[in-house]
């Protein structure tokens, strides 16, 4: 097997004061996933994020680029940031610029790019998000998810190989996260392998190809989604619970054993879907009256 | 300040080139310091106003609403210069003539002066600016302040806000001492978070390659020749009838 595109091996790392986030901590990003990092809030997750594009250095362990260590020198450091871009979870963080379009020119210009080369990122970065109608508004007037998109543009312009995304749905509503997906599954089809970070179990289980499970600093299990999160006494050590739709679709089939081999459903029209061949509709009494157009519906009145 | 930055990013003169604006702007300013201000500064007012609701079509409530304040120490600065105190024979306080034209003639100007300045802020977003002082010869790092300034300043208005709003929830402002404390409180911890938000704003730009300078793409503003001409024409025309008005009087 080829190398992992990027990886953490025995990743070690304390704040100033001693406090420790990550232990002997192991990840590998395999090209071409949607990988989450899946843990409780102030488990350390946002710490393990910002080890994977250098910002900080591990006091033990190495993360791997191509399998090989990465280094911290100033040229690698910014070959790394090409590749591996990275959403912070406060777009207010990350967004400095007085307009969108000069935001997101911020990644392609610091990349050395020519002007025309820089428009044509910032314009792509936009389309590929759905806004390419803010170019020109003012970043302080814009919604909370229309800069949390935007955020994600600026990095996107840079062209990464891998875009680690932390908490990327927190604070947006459905109609939000529906419009964010959306736009990481394009991305993704596109090629991009994507981490995110989440403490959202039916997230997670929804969307992800494979997930890390992540307690106290550090991975507990990484697997197919389906096989870590339904794996309950890995869920239990990590203090999780499994997804719902896991839960009812193994209620449903408890005494099925024709569906054991059927892949559990990952969405809710999947479930909906199980539900109705389960429990076929019965008949309402409109539709029999619908069924039946020649009879005089008062008739018997 | 929310409402002038709204309209200065929405109005119908935002795309055109910040020079278009600033030299007529400077124009207008430069007349109301030397010709005759009696004739000229209402004229450089009407002109200044006519440009910002006419022309940028920004509403004539947002432009009084900005010029009230300045126009209150004005009206309220203005009486004091029309009085002398003389020492020559013991001490008095008079009014004298000279001294009340003095208070028109200054009145005049500062708010003829205050409408270009008006004009300009409420036409002209701080992206555009940017380029101009860039040209103008100033230092990157005081550009790459203003610009940070600009933007962090409506994330901690918003934060102080909320802040403030939780307070008074919270009965922080029932009395006086109470205010006082929970003013120095709301600001010991906005300035704790901003230290936190400038670290982690430095975490976010290194991930796109930040090494030292903010540079982003300047917006692309095409300089109408035409259209500076028209309005250094207009400020020619001001000038001229300010001049010829004002050529009796003293």
């Amino acid at each position: 097997m080829s190398a992992p595109l990027l990886a953490a091996r025995g990743l070690e790392y304390a704040y100033p004061g001693g406090i420790v986030a990550l232990r002997t901590l192991d990840l590998a990003v395999e090209p071409g996933r949607k990988m989450a990092i899946l843990g409780p809030n102030g488990s350390g997750k946002t710490t393990l994020l910002l080890h994977l594009n250098g910002t900080y250095r591990p006091v033990r362990g190495e993360v791997l680029l191509d399998g090989r260590p990465a280094a911290y020198d100033r040229r690698a450091l910014d070959e790394w940031r090409r590749r591996v871009g990275l959403v912070l979870q406060e777009p207010d963080d990350q967004l400095f610029a007085a307009t969108v379009a000069q935001d997101v020119s911020f990644g392609p210009l610091n990349l050395g790019l020519p002007e025309p080369a820089v428009h044509e990122r910032v314009g792509e970065a936009l389309e590929a998000l759905r806004i390419a109608h803010l170019a020109d508004r003012a970043t302080h007037t814009l919604s909370f998810g229309q800069k949390k998109r935007v955020a994600i543009a600026g990095v996107l312009a840079m062209r990464p190989e891998i875009l680690v995304l932390d908490e990327p749905t927190a604070g947006l509503d459905a109609h939000g996260v529906a419009h964010l997906l959306a736009a990481l599954n394009r991305l993704h089809g596109a090629g991009t392998t994507l981490v995110f970070s989440t403490h959202d179990v039916e997230l997670a289980y929804a969307w992800a190809d494979e997930v890390a499970l992540f307690h106290e600093g550090t991975v507990l299990g990484q697997g197919e989604t389906t096989a870590v999160l339904g794996n309950r006494e890995l869920l239990e050590r990590a203090r999780l619970r499994p997804p719902l739709l896991l839960e009812m679709a193994e209620a449903l089939r408890a005494n099925e054993s024709e569906d054991r081999h059927r892949p559990p459903p990952r969405s809710r029209e999947a479930l909906l879907a199980m539900l109705r061949e389960r429990f076929p509709a019965r008949p309402t009494k409109s539709d029999l009256l619908a069924a039946a157009p020649d009879q005089d519906r008062y008739s018997g009145a | 300040m929310r409402a002038i930055d709204h309209h200065a990013w929405t109005n119908r003169w935002r795309d055109r080139h910040p020079a278009e604006k600033l030299l007529p702007a400077l124009g207008l300013l430069s007349l109301t310091l030397f010709l005759p201000p009696l004739t000229t500064a209402p004229l450089v007012l009407a002109g200044a106003a006519l440009a910002t609701v006419r022309g940028a079509g920004v509403p004539l409530r947002a432009l009084v609403a900005v010029m009230a304040a300045p126009l209150a120490f004005l009206l309220a600065g203005a009486p004091f210069l029309a009085i002398s105190l003389r020492f020559d024979e013991g001490f008095s306080v008079g009014f004298s003539p000279a001294g009340g034209r003095l208070a028109l003639d200054a009145t005049l100007r500062a708010l003829a002066a205050t409408g270009c300045l008006a004009f300009l802020i409420l036409t002209t977003p701080l992206a555009d600016w940017v380029p101009l002082l860039r040209r103008a010869g100033v230092p990157t790092g005081v550009i790459e302040l203003i610009l940070l300034i600009y933007r962090l300043i409506f994330v901690f208005a918003e934060r102080a806000l909320t802040g403030r709003r939780a307070q008074v929830a919270r009965l922080g402002y029932s009395r006086l001492d109470r205010g006082l404390r929970s003013v120095g409180l709301l600001a010991g911890n906005l300035f704790q978070r901003a230290l936190a938000q400038a670290r982690r704003m430095e975490i976010g730009l290194a991930a796109r390659g930040y090494d030292g300078e903010l540079r982003v793409l300047a917006p692309a503003r095409p300089l109408s020749w035409l259209r500076l001409m028209a309005g250094m024409t207009g400020v020619g025309l001001i000038g001229l009838a300010g001049g010829l008005l004002g050529r009796g009087s003293p």
